[in-house]
């Protein structure tokens, strides 16, 4: 009789052990996607000091400045899935990075203070949500094994947990910024 | 960056008249302790028959203490010599290698930057150091010395008995980025012998903070990272730092240790073997050992260009 009631309790420790790293997993995922949102947003604030250093300087990247504003303008109305977030700071990793190549060509430009500080201040940016994204996908496969995982996974399928994906940057997004097409803009 | 047949050439031009003159010391020390050891084996064989007669322990505490006494003279009769020795040699090699860094032979790293490392966390009951090296290299400000940091324990017969914490180089470098928490690298044991177990175990570790798991597989082989935040962390150790790490820990051979604390990062590198110290019994003139100080020394300024500490491109200029 008290080999049996040891025994349950021994199981129903098991399970509330379970169930709280179950929880602990998925807030975890949830803390780091709201500091890669904050990261985000630190870069969307710096999008109209940058647009007006350069864009007297830089005529021929126009086309591209426009739609640097764009994406923050879309980016900041707010009402956007969480897909529909990362799809944007795609595009605009794209565009930064193709006007930070296109500055080259611009000697004035790359010997300006303000511009250079700028930079400074943007490499760091773009270090720091590089550091959030790679946190997230940290909690995400953390997240995802303790789902999958036997005997985790029993619980989470009774808890109605879905897989979660990771960051990842489309194929289109990984071919190489042609810097002739910039010019073309 | 000077190569191996320029420090020949200097050694040739500018270290073998120093040597000289201390190879002609040395050997008046070596005399000083032949007599001495010849004088203190007649005393101390007349203080062990005396023991014996007396009892069979207090033999024992005298040919113990005997050794303790002949290694004090020993000391101090060296003293002078490796004084000598590191003003005319070692700090000309630091200057070879770079004449912006300044040398203080009896100088160390200061233990508060030792502890405030957080690499080590026992009780320091013991810390020694020498060798100390200050300067900036490029755009980082740069110290390093040896450090030998112990602490004591009582056994149940009263005896006191050292350990080691740490013994070896200790580098402390200023970082090229800005961060506001700690986070800490170490040899990595548990994951390597254990694999999931490892992992498992690791993170349960209260005293050291979050368990920080990263992409790199050679490096998550050799460290296990631990850290009060998740993202700072990672923005500290890119992936090309983490390459990096890797890289400098197969060139040392060795369990090298890191952490970034207070903006700075701090490099531990163990050696068995004393470094900068002079040879006594054999002769000072040969290159062989000269080399070996300038490899030491190189190895610990390297870790600049080893962990691109020059490069600027943030906030932090």
């Amino acid at each position: 009789m008290i080999m049996a009631l040891i025994v349950l309790v021994v199981i129903v420790l098991f399970v509330v052990f379970m169930y709280n790293s179950l929880i602990n997993r998925k807030n975890q995922v949830q803390n780091v996607f709201a500091s890669v949102d904050a990261m985000l947003k630190k870069r969307y604030d710096m999008i109209p000091n940058l647009v007006s250093t350069v864009q007297t300087y830089m005529q021929h990247e126009r086309g591209t400045l426009t739609e640097i504003t764009e994406i923050r303008a879309k980016a900041l109305s707010g009402t956007l899935s969480d897909d529909e977030k990362v799809d944007l700071d795609n595009k605009l990793s794209k565009a930064l990075g193709g006007i930070m190549v296109a500055v080259e060509n611009y000697p004035d430009l790359k010997a300006n203070q303000n511009f250079l500080q700028l930079q400074g201040s943007l490499n760091e940016v773009e270090e720091q949500i590089s550091a959030a994204r790679r946190a997230y996908n940290a909690a995400v496969t953390d997240y995802n094994n303790a789902i999958e995982m036997f005997p985790t996974n029993v619980l989470a399928s009774m808890m109605s947990y879905k897989r979660k994906n990771v960051f990842e940057i489309t194929e289109a997004e990984r071919q190489n910024v042609n810097v002739k097409d910039l010019f073309n803009a | 960056m000077k190569n191996l047949e320029e420090l020949k050439a200097y050694y040739d031009r500018a270290l073998l008249p120093e040597l000289n003159v201390l190879e002609t010391e040395r050997k008046k020390v070596l005399e000083k302790i032949f007599m001495a050891t010849l004088v203190m084996v007649a005393v101390w064989a007349v203080f062990i028959i005396l023991a014996l007669k007396l009892s069979d322990q207090f033999a024992v505490f005298a040919a113990i203490s005997g050794l303790v006494v002949w290694y004090a003279v020993f000391a101090f009769l060296t003293r002078g010599y490796v004084s000598n020795f590191k003003t005319g040699v070692i700090d000309k090699i630091v200057k070879f290698i770079d004449d912006k860094l300044v040398y203080s032979k009896f100088g160390k790293v200061s233990q508060e930057l030792f502890s405030m490392s957080r690499i080590y966390n026992q009780r320091i009951d013991i810390y020694r150091g020498d060798d100390y090296v200050s300067g900036m290299l490029g755009r980082t400000r740069v110290e390093f010395s040896e450090i030998h940091v112990l602490y004591e324990t009582r056994d149940s017969k009263g005896r006191r008995h050292e350990h080691t914490v740490f013994k070896g180089l200790f580098f402390v470098g200023d970082f090229n980025k800005r961060f506001k928490g700690n986070t800490v690298v170490l040899p990595d044991t548990a994951e390597k012998l254990l694999g999931h177990v490892g992992t498992f175990l690791q993170s349960k570790n209260p005293a050291r903070g979050q368990l920080v798991k990263l992409e790199d597989p050679d490096f998550e082989k050799l460290f296990v990272v631990y850290g009060n935040d998740q993202i700072e962390a990672r923005y500290i150790l890119s992936t090309s730092l983490m390459k990096r790490i890797v890289d400098f820990q197969k060139k040392t051979g060795r369990r090298i240790s890191l952490s970034f604390v207070g903006s700075r990062v701090f490099v531990a590198v163990p050696y068995r073997r004393d470094l900068f110290e002079p040879r006594v019994f054999r002769t000072v003139l040969n290159f062989a050992p000269i080399q070996e100080y300038y490899e030491d020394l190189q190895l610990a300024v390297d870790i600049v260009d080893d962990l691109n500490l020059n490069t600027r491109i943030w906030t932090k200029k």
